[in-house]
């Protein structure tokens, strides 16, 4: 009976979201006090938080081929070696099969955080370096302006991301990053100002800053083209609890904030990073002919053709339809014959309808839709367009109506003639008749 | 210059008219009908393209055609050519041409499209 009881149990559990599943690595597990509002919540929103110290031994990722846990956040910028079977390419690995990752540094990062950060398209100052900034730090600095506040408006400009840009200023106390700017993935979602540096605080200044101005990365993200999303922080204390609770003030003068925004913006952060924000889906995908419901086994070219596609968004959990207004298609033989923006009708299906061009051929119809904050979308479903059958040409060319004309004038002009001339008689011939 | 080109039209005409007979006159007419049709296709054609190439093909065919046979039957009829068509009479000679007439429209539209 307990034997029962037990396997139902089992069973029920392995139900909860896999999707959930995040393994938290600290340095210490004091960080688990010191960030207890962040960690709070994340269990709050349905997180099952596992907390491990970075060096355990018997750390995994996976067990028997599958993954134990979809997220992973690294909290812990020291670390010198992962414990257990961790490493940076069992790390980079996680990514590559689809699991998100949120990294925190500090001014003391060691190699092997510039080693991750590496592969996923950032650079991380070097050991003991930290973003410096004479004009913008907080009240509450220890005199080397490191803590320094970053205004909403060094954040990308990317709702789906970052939330709303009304929130107060953050406070970071950190290393600084540097994202390739050439690199398509990579986004940079918190900038410091034009007055920032990263450097070492005690050292005179004797060659180029890592990174200088706005080039000062606080924050990046990228989102690899496995939709797998990636945010690093340069500052741990960014999640801390003293940082989310601490008024914001800039030194030199500035507004009162009574609360950061750190608390907000790590929220909507996570939200990202974790896939609960920014995911879109292909549903259904259909096409035909106009005026008709089911797909033909080919088309004809110059005909009416209507695609339509659904595309769903996930919303708490739910997949609800998504709406927007520049969602394009393409219809691809190598090159694009045709490009129209897809409608929205009011069941929720983007469809449009076109005419397939003057030449035949096997055409793809795709749907590519990248933008900021949201999942690659990619649809692409093969069509074939066949040539005019014979009895599908007109009869008559209007055009050789004249050479019709005059073909039928000459047998008409043929047989006119042939009865004037022989029914012709001259005056001569008439009045040897009459005599 | 132009007064002895002229000269020349309007005494070929003032001949023309005299001393050809009627009949024959009529076949000149007919072939002046077929030469018309014949240049106004050519110049739609110069002006539009050869787009239907065969329809002009066999339109202008049609027009040379005809144009060849009416000017044999005007040959074979002509008293004056008499002494070198011997055994052909009027008669036969119409039978060719409509007989000719036969092929060359069967031909033309089959290949009008």
């Amino acid at each position: 009976m307990a034997l029962i009881y037990s396997f139902i149990v089992l069973l029920l559990a392995s139900y909860i979201n896999a999707d959930k599943e995040t393994l938290v690595l600290l340095d210490n597990l004091a960080i688990r006090e010191t960030h207890s509002i962040f960690f709070k919540s994340l269990t709050d929103r349905g997180y099952s938080l596992i907390f491990k110290p970075v060096d355990d031994s018997n750390l995994v990722l996976a067990k028997y081929g599958q993954y134990l846990y979809k997220n992973l956040v690294i909290f812990s910028p020291s670390v010198e070696e992962f414990g257990g079977s961790l490493s940076v390419e069992a790390i980079t690995k996680f990514v590559d099969d689809g699991g998100n990752i949120l990294i925190a540094g500090s001014s003391n990062s060691g190699d092997v955080l510039r080693e991750i950060t590496a592969e996923c398209g950032f650079e991380v100052d070097e050991e003991g370096a930290a973003v410096i900034d004479h004009l913008n730090y907080d009240v509450l600095d220890q005199g080397k302006h490191t803590t320094i506040v970053a205004d909403t408006a060094n954040l990308i400009e990317a709702p789906m991301i970052v939330g709303s840009k009304k929130t107060a200023p953050f406070l970071f106390r950190g290393t600084g990053l540097i994202a390739d700017k050439e690199n398509p993935l990579v986004l940079e979602v918190l900038t410091a100002s034009s007055t920032a540096y990263s450097y070492k605080p005690d050292s005179p200044i004797e060659e180029y800053p890592h990174a200088v101005g706005k080039n000062t990365v606080l924050i990046a993200a990228l989102q690899a083209r496995n939709n797998a999303r990636v945010v690093v922080s340069g500052s741990l204390d960014f999640f801390s609890d003293e940082f989310f609770s601490s008024p914001v003030q800039k030194a030199l003068g500035g507004q009162q904030y009574p609360r950061s925004g750190n608390q907000d913006l790590s929220e909507s952060l996570t939200r990202w990073v974790f896939k609960e924000e920014g995911v879109l889906r292909v549903g259904k995908v259909s096409h035909h002919k106009a005026g008709e419901k089911d797909s033909p086994q080919y088309y004809t070219i110059m005909e009416n053709m209507v695609y339509e596609i659904e595309i769903e968004k996930l919303e708490k959990d739910k997949w609800v339809p998504f709406d927007a207004k520049d969602i394009q298609l393409e219809f691809v033989r190598i090159d694009p014959f045709v490009r129209t923006v897809l409608t929205r009708g009011a069941d929720g299906v983007f469809r449009t309808e076109f005419k397939i061009p003057d030449v035949y051929g096997v055409y793809q119809l795709k749907v590519d839709y990248t933008r900021v904050g949201y999942t690659f979308l990619n649809s692409a479903t093969q069509v074939s367009v066949r040539p005019l059958e014979h009895t599908q040409y007109e009869r008559f060319i209007v055009s050789a109506y004249p050479y019709y004309a005059s073909a039928f004038s000459m047998m008409g002009g043929v047989f006119v003639f042939s009865i004037l001339f022989l029914h012709y008689r001259t005056n001569e011939e008439v009045k040897k008749k009459s005599e | 210059m132009t007064a002895s080109v002229t000269s020349v039209v309007a005494k070929f005409y003032e001949e023309y008219s005299k001393t050809t007979p009627s009949k024959l006159k009529l076949i000149d007419a007919y072939l002046f009908y077929i030469l018309l049709t014949g240049i106004v296709q050519f110049l739609y054609c110069c002006l539009v393209g050869t787009f239907p190439f065969n329809s002009f093909l066999s339109g202008f065919i049609s027009c040379v055609g005809s144009f060849v046979l009416a000017a044999c039957l005007r040959l074979q009829v002509n008293p004056e050519n008499k002494g070198q068509f011997e055994k052909i009479s009027l008669e036969r000679a119409f039978a060719d041409f409509i007989f000719a007439h036969m092929v060359l429209h069967l031909t033309v539209m089959n290949f009008i499209g």
